[in-house]
């Protein structure tokens, strides 16, 4: 063990320092999911109360209810997970073949290739937007979930780095092996590589998921059916129409940061690996 | 068929997906966008070609003028508040609780959950007479609390403080990585030499993590000129646009307004002063980085 830090004093204020901060960054969750438990009249209390009132009551769910059922966010939930599972399905398919043909297959000038595609990612999507909206709109995909599913399926920069390395990392000799044998450049990939980058491909798969869940400035734009609102614009559109209703704002904000969270815990390592592996070291 | 187009053919369709993607959602766009800077055009009405009007107006119109002086404020509370605090809390774990999960999912879990949900929890903090901010600051004794996200002054800083929080976590998890890598026994050699803690972290720590922190530095920075989701759910821009930035601001005139030539002038410049803030860092990388 190497104590870096002399006395216990010392030892003693970096573990409170270290028990302070991660309070205030769990405390607006905390503050949400007390929220989301308050009968409206509990809201606007003075000072404050950290009772969850409602659970105390013979209805404990009933910000969850309202909200699940008669705002709609059952749709919500549905279309965010639709979207978002397409979206980081379809990253994986294109950034695999990518990275596995960038890392494996032979093809001049591929490099170059790689890096217009790691470039462009440096692009501010500000200044992309107004042409693939314009795109958009000339296909006729306003109000549909194509605009919200297309680009993420075909455009990966940060999948295609990361499943490039990984691909370059395994061992050639099994294509060798296999193509001795007349297996096809497609069956090597997917019958060899591709389980063997299981590890990677769940990595840039979550992710993806994460960020499409959470994107905002698409739906914003392409969505104007309530139907067809995602979880983010569903809790904005409840914003301007309920303004007072916390309780139940903070319940829909729940419901729609669980998901996330759980998917975190599940595939921890998964998700640390890949947003500290693009990075340096040291 | 060529024998060079055989061996050629698998990476082709390999890479079929993503060179229809390269093309059509980046290479297009953005040389479309640069096109269009050059125009007047309000997405109803014929587009007509204007020249450098665009960007004249930009760099002469007091709100515009506005909407970057929000941009570096915002930029200069973000990068150096978001930097200090992760170093800080990334030395500390690693001296500490280096293989406590709790902890560090404690602090990353802000950055990959919903960030309409948890700006929406902070708005509610934010509360001027019942949130859980000025109810705090009041127990302490501060009565005199401004009004936050409806004050043209704390509204920018507030914006500030959500983003500073919900990446934080995020930087630290790359420095964790960096420091991760130092070898124990400077910090050994250092003690015995009676080092104190302090001289010892930016004597030891911070130069031996210093390719971390530009690679850190370059991605606060971009992020900084890009916040959007946070300033939409938090204030919209306001009030009175005390709190619009670039990104923001842009937003807010392709898609309220649609003029389209116009904010795609915008993004150009923002493009632009991203160019040229990495420029500078990278120019003055060799005077701190060491390889």
């Amino acid at each position: 063990m190497n104590r870096r830090v002399s006395g216990p004093g010392a030892l003693l204020a970096l573990y409170g320092f270290l028990v302070a901060y991660a309070a205030l960054s769990l405390m607006p969750f905390a503050w949400m999911l007390i929220t989301s438990f308050k009968e409206q009249a509990a809201l606007f209390q003075l000072p404050p109360s950290f009772r969850p009132s409602l659970l105390f009551t013979d209805t404990p769910m009933a910000n969850y209810s309202v909200i699940w059922n008669e705002r709609n966010f059952v749709t919500f939930f549905r279309n965010s997970a639709f979207v978002s599972f397409m979206a980081a399905i379809g990253q994986v398919f294109t950034c695999a073949l990518a990275g596995y043909a960038f890392a494996r297959l032979p093809l001049p000038g591929k490099n170059i290739i790689f890096a217009i595609i790691l470039a462009t990612a440096f692009v501010p999507t500000e200044v992309t937007i107004i042409p693939e909206f314009l795109l958009m709109r000339g296909f006729g995909w306003l109000d549909t979930f194509l605009p919200l599913i297309v680009p993420s399926f075909l455009v990966g920069a940060f999948g295609t780095f990361m499943l490039r390395e990984y691909f370059a990392s395994l061992p050639h000799d099994y294509a060798e092996a296999a193509r001795m044998d007349g297996a096809r450049e497609f069956r090597i990939f997917w019958r060899i590589y591709l389980p063997l980058a299981q590890p990677a491909l769940i990595s840039v798969f979550v992710i993806a998921f994460i960020n499409n869940w959470d994107e905002l400035l698409r739906p914003l734009l392409y969505l104007t059916s309530p139907d067809l609102y995602t979880v983010p614009l569903g809790l904005l559109s409840f914003v301007s129409q309920y303004e007072a209703a916390w309780g139940q704002l903070m319940a829909g904000s729940v419901i729609s940061t669980l998901p996330l969270i759980i998917i975190y815990v599940l595939t921890q390592r998964y998700v640390l690996a890949g947003f500290s592996g693009g990075g340096v070291k040291g | 068929m060529t024998p060079a187009w055989r061996r050629y053919a698998p990476a082709l369709i390999f890479l079929l997906p993503a060179l229809v993607g390269l093309a059509v959602f980046r290479l297009v766009p953005i040389l479309w966008s640069f096109v269009l800077s050059f125009y007047d055009w309000q997405i109803f009405d014929q587009p007509s070609f204007t020249g450098l009007d665009n960007y004249i107006h930009i760099l002469t119109s007091p709100v515009s003028g506005q909407v970057l002086r929000n941009t570096a404020v915002f930029a200069l509370i973000y990068v150096p508040g978001s930097i200090a605090l992760s170093l800080v809390l990334a030395s500390v774990l690693n001296n500490t609780l280096r293989s406590s999960t709790f902890f560090r999912s404690a602090l990353f879990l802000p950055y990959i959950t919903s960030t309409v949900a948890v700006t929406l929890a902070w708005k509610w903090i934010f509360s001027t007479r019942f949130g859980l901010l000025n109810n705090a600051l009041a127990a302490l004794g501060i009565d005199a609390a401004p009004a936050w996200l409806a004050d043209p002054t704390y509204a920018l800083p507030a914006v500030a403080i959500v983003s500073i929080w919900k990446d934080v976590g995020f930087y630290m998890i790359l420095l964790l990585a960096g420091l991760q890598t130092i070898d124990p026994t400077y910090y050994e050699a250092a003690r015995i030499d009676g080092a104190r803690v302090v001289r010892r972290f930016f004597r030891i720590t911070v130069p031996l993590l210093s390719r971390s922190l530009f690679f850190v530095l370059i991605i606060a920075m971009v992020r900084s000129t890009q916040t959007f989701e946070i300033t939409y759910a938090l204030t919209e821009g306001g009030p009175n646009r005390s709190s619009t930035t670039l990104a923001y601001f842009i937003y807010e005139n392709a898609f309220i307004h649609f003029q389209m030539g116009y904010a795609a002038a915008l993004a150009y410049i923002l493009c632009f002063l991203l160019g040229l803030l990495t420029l500078v860092n990278f120019y003055f990388r060799r005077r701190w980085v060491h390889e």
